[in-house]
């Protein structure tokens, strides 16, 4: 079972999967600010890189996982990391 | 001939009441005027063009309550009260500022510049939370003359505030008739040379019915009189039904504190309004002048029943604001008469609680125009004990 996904599309017009959860504290990455390939998680001031999913800065000191994307006629696949995933304290996957 | 007026037999007595001193004093008064004038009516608050870019917001007050005012990513300027709807702390505890989002700094409750509930600590484990009911409290925002608007009740979203074309702009036009129309002046193009802030220890309602008698001229503005010689008269320009122009001096070159040239006259001005000086109260809290090469703005935060907080903008064009064009000996004549009116009212404010003003004071006939003003706060208060 996987934690929720978050699938972003740019401005620029590409399209970026990374789990949803920041692993600082449960929040939606979903919700965040995309600017420059990067969406701010909404409630601290991490970023994470849309394509390799690394943190910039405190306070999520972990990155979250980065999923293959692929746009095929209108439609985004995405190919599950197998790597595992990086929550905060508390949230398990259900 | 303004001067007629005076000859022409007044009906009934000379002089009409005043309110009771009461009025500008009392605590329970003031907390009506703040529910029932002021968080009822139309505010003018912010120049436009002072949030510039996204996310740009700025606090302001109106009535009891404090307003957020931020320009949105997608949907223009939006106000919102400034109340997280979690705990209640403020939102933003700043003046001013500019985020990609609103952040309660208490639990971290975050909200999007459109006002709906975004973001919170373990938010997604509560999926039972609607974001848009739990969004900041909106305001109703009106962008006219420049000047962003806010009805703060009823909430946005619940019922209609009042009619923003009835209320202001009909006053506004009907005040400044179809010929000496306000748009020609073009205001909401005009840019903010200089704003100066006064901090008033008086009752708001010194401070309108000041503006809207020119019964002191004489005795307390000697410029403005040099200026425009009529005022010595004692008739404001919005002593009667439609607005008189005031004219300049023979001499006077502009309006200024000295009588020398202004800037380049706003080039939609009439020919009638060449030369004139044009005054206006939107009630309950705007006072705007006119003459051909600026506006002056003013805006009235009342903060207690004896103190009032008057932000006054100078108007001009756009190209004289960025050539950085000399504006301040125009700066100069209204910031005078706006401390001399101010003080003037200062004096005024502690006698409104003496048994000598138990039972008000009195309105001469160039002043019988602001009968009418008490007689609308009146309808607005509803009854209150009379006396101490």
């Amino acid at each position: 079972m996987s934690p929720p996904i978050a699938v972003f599309l740019t401005e620029e017009g590409t399209v970026h999967a990374l789990d949803d959860t920041c692993t600082h504290q449960d929040a939606s990455l979903a919700a965040g600010w995309v600017e420059d390939c990067r969406v701010e998680c909404p409630l601290h001031e991490s970023t994470f890189s849309l394509t390799t999913g690394e943190v910039d800065q405190p306070p999520a000191k972990r990155g979250v996982r980065a999923h293959q994307v692929t746009v095929r006629d209108g439609e985004v696949l995405v190919e599950l990391s197998t790597a595992a995933p990086k929550l905060p304290p508390g949230v398990e996957v259900a | 001939m303004i001067i007629d007026q005076l000859d022409t037999p007044l009906t009934g007595t000379s002089l009409k009441p005043t309110p009771a001193g009461v009025a500008y004093t009392d605590p329970e008064i003031f907390i009506r005027e703040q529910a029932e004038i002021f968080e009822k009516m139309w505010n003018a608050v912010l120049r436009a063009d002072s949030l510039a870019s996204p996310g740009q917001w700025r606090t302001v007050t109106v009535g009891r309550e404090e307003i957020i005012v931020v320009r949105t990513r997608k949907a223009g300027i939006k106000a919102y009260l400034n109340v997280c709807r979690h705990r209640g702390m403020r939102v933003c505890t700043t003046a001013e500022g500019r985020s990609k989002t609103l952040q309660c700094g208490y639990h971290a409750w975050t909200y999007a510049l459109e006002g709906e509930l975004v973001a919170a600590p373990n938010l997604t484990s509560m999926p039972d939370v609607d974001r848009g009911e739990h969004g900041l409290k909106t305001v109703h925002v009106r962008e006219w003359l420049g000047y962003i608007w806010l009805c703060v009740s009823p909430a946005a979203g619940s019922s209609a505030p009042p009619s923003f074309e009835e209320t202001v702009m009909t006053e506004v036009s009907t005040r400044f008739g179809e010929v000496q129309s306000l748009e020609n002046y073009g205001i909401e193009k005009l840019r903010v040379g200089q704003t100066r802030r006064y901090e008033v220890a008086a009752n708001w309602k010194l401070i309108i019915e000041n503006f809207m008698e020119c019964y002191h001229c004489a005795t307390i503005h000697p410029e403005l009189t040099e200026v425009i010689p009529e005022f010595a008269q004692g008739w404001a320009s919005q002593a009667q039904d439609e607005i008189h122009g005031a004219s300049f001096g023979a001499q006077v070159e502009g309006f200024t504190v000295d009588g020398s040239a202004g800037v380049a006259a706003l080039p939609a001005i009439a020919e009638a309004q060449d030369r004139k000086y044009y005054a206006i109260t939107v009630r309950p809290q705007v006072f705007i002048n006119t003459v051909p090469d600026h506006v002056i703005f003013h805006r009235m935060y009342p903060v207690s029943a004896a103190k009032t907080i008057v932000e006054c903008d100078w108007l001009f064009l756009p190209e004289v604001v960025e050539k950085q064009l000399d504006v301040s000996r125009s700066v100069e004549l209204f910031h005078r008469v706006n401390l001399q009116d101010f003080e003037a009212c200062e004096q005024t404010q502690p006698s409104m609680s003496s048994k000598a003003y138990d039972d008000g004071g009195a309105l001469v006939p160039s002043e019988h125009h602001i009968a009418e003003f008490h007689q609308w706060w009146a309808q607005q208060i509803g009854p209150f004990a009379r006396g101490r």
